[in-house]
């Protein structure tokens, strides 16, 4: 049995230990939310290394899709008016009658390259894709593709427009350009639908086709499904996130939703 | 002249202290070096009091250890708290206000000849509380790079944390514990738990003293 001071000298020695216990458990808890604290702080810097790095990606494609329809627009349109003005003009011979009718006809040709040149111009202005909001933007688009006749395209929008940053909205429109692109180039569909639902904190774009459809997932899965890869990407880094349903024979949608903060 | 075996620790980590002065300077954490010559000469004086003097006991070294060292303690802390001037102003009056108190239990109350228990308790709680508080603010600041387990603040106030948790309660039992005669195997209990906790303190301290010079180095 031990004696009164036995069991004391235990109890002195035990309590030391549970101190000692309390004191270690609260360093350890210490340096797990501090090791918690860097790693969010991490993953956040991450987060936006990944969102200027799209953002980047996003203006260069941009910038490189408006060079090549302005090469299209001063190859197809002006570069043929001005051809036909300049015949036009090269029919006119010195000491020859001067035929009135064709002279008009080539001033106004020159007239119209010019409004058309302004009007590039005025597409061309730095920035002009953050002047457009992401519905401007948008229709602009599928006036565009509605030119090609080869596809219907409807654009629906419910709820209160908001504005949110440009470069989310910039990074938005290229996922929806790339689902359009994926629509005409893969899908063979005829009708599409973007529609907009804006919610009290986010935006859901929804991008519904009635193409020929695939397996989404397998697609994913494989490196052939980069674009769609890069579609959830760019939803990820706005800090929203992306959803594609598809199977065969039955369309397409992709689900789109950003906040707006 | 008697040295018990954690004085070596002791000494050691002086010894580090001023070997790596660079990086405690760096880290503002140079008033370290007077808080070691201090404890080394009080534990010196106070394991050989003996040959200078058989007239009091060794108590009164120690109480003026409490007495000179809290100042200095209050002054690493506000070196680790690093806050602003109100911050620094207010703890300045505590510590003014803590001096106080100790000195007037070494004065009337407990005296110079008795150690001075409430003293030590005293210091060990505010020891414990400001240790926490600087623990708190370096898992909290803003720089997210750097890590916890890297900056020598954490592993100090660490150690000054678990050693005045044991030396509250050994300590605050003293007392008790003398005039029981507590003890393991024959061996009084206070001087067979503060030593040990003496020599893994200034072990402790002398790794994160190597840590100041080694993360300036960096």
């Amino acid at each position: 049995m031990p004696t009164a001071k036995e069991q004391i000298t235990t109890t002195i020695l035990a309590v030391i230990l549970v101190l000692l216990f309390f004191g270690i458990l609260f360093l350890v808890m210490l340096s797990y939310f501090n090791f918690r604290r860097r790693q969010n702080a991490k993953e956040k810097k991450e987060m936006q290394a990944a969102f200027e790095e799209q953002l980047h990606q996003a203006r260069l494609e941009i910038q490189h899709q408006t060079l090549t329809h302005l090469a299209q627009e001063i190859h197809d349109n002006v570069g043929q008016i001005l051809s036909l003005a300049k015949i036009q003009l090269s029919s006119f011979k010195e000491g020859e009658a001067i035929d009135f009718p064709l002279l008009d006809d080539a001033r106004e040709n020159v007239a119209r390259s010019l409004q058309d040149l302004r009007s590039l111009s005025k597409g061309l202005h730095a920035g002009h894709i953050r002047s457009f909001n992401i519905r401007q933007a948008v229709d602009e688009e599928v006036q565009r593709i509605s030119r090609t006749g080869t596809v219907l395209v409807s654009v629906t929008s419910e709820g209160d427009e908001h504005i949110f940053g440009d470069d989310k909205q910039l990074i938005l429109f290229r996922i929806i350009q790339e689902c359009l692109n994926n629509c005409l180039k893969h899908a063979g569909a005829t009708n599409i639908n973007i529609g907009f639902n804006w919610f009290p904190t986010q935006l859901r774009v929804r991008v519904r086709d009635d193409g020929q459809g695939f397996d989404a997932e397998k697609t994913l899965r494989l490196s052939s499904g980069l674009g769609l890869q890069s579609i959830l990407n760019r939803a990820r880094v706005t800090g929203g996130f992306g959803d594609i349903r598809s199977r065969p024979g039955e369309g397409t949608v992709v689900t789109v939703q950003i906040p707006y903060e | 002249m008697h040295l018990s075996y954690y004085q070596y620790f002791q000494m050691f980590s002086l010894l580090m202290a001023l070997v790596c002065r660079r990086g405690l300077n760096y880290f503002g954490l140079g008033i370290l070096i007077p808080i070691l010559v201090l404890d080394n000469v009080t534990e010196t004086l106070g394991n050989n009091y003996k040959l200078f003097t058989s007239l009091f006991q060794n108590h009164v070294i120690f109480n003026v250890y409490i007495l000179l060292s809290t100042p200095l303690f209050f002054y690493l802390f506000a070196s680790m708290l690093g806050g602003n001037m109100a911050e620094r102003r207010r703890l300045r009056w505590i510590a003014l206000a803590a001096e106080l108190l100790l000195l007037f239990n070494f004065c009337f109350v407990q005296g110079w000849a008795e150690f001075n228990t409430f003293s030590a308790l005293f210091i060990s709680f505010i020891n414990i509380i400001l240790s926490c508080i600087v623990l708190a603010r370096l898992t909290m600041r803003k720089d997210d790079e750097s890590s916890l387990l890297h900056d020598p603040s954490f592993w100090i106030n660490s150690l000054i944390l678990l050693f005045n948790l044991v030396q509250l309660l050994i300590l605050g039992l003293y007392k008790y514990i003398v005039t029981n005669h507590l003890g393991i195997s024959n061996q009084n209990l206070y001087l067979a738990i503060m030593p040990a906790a003496n020599a893994v303190y200034y072990a402790g301290l002398s790794g994160a003293l190597l840590l100041c010079q080694l993360q300036k180095n960096k």
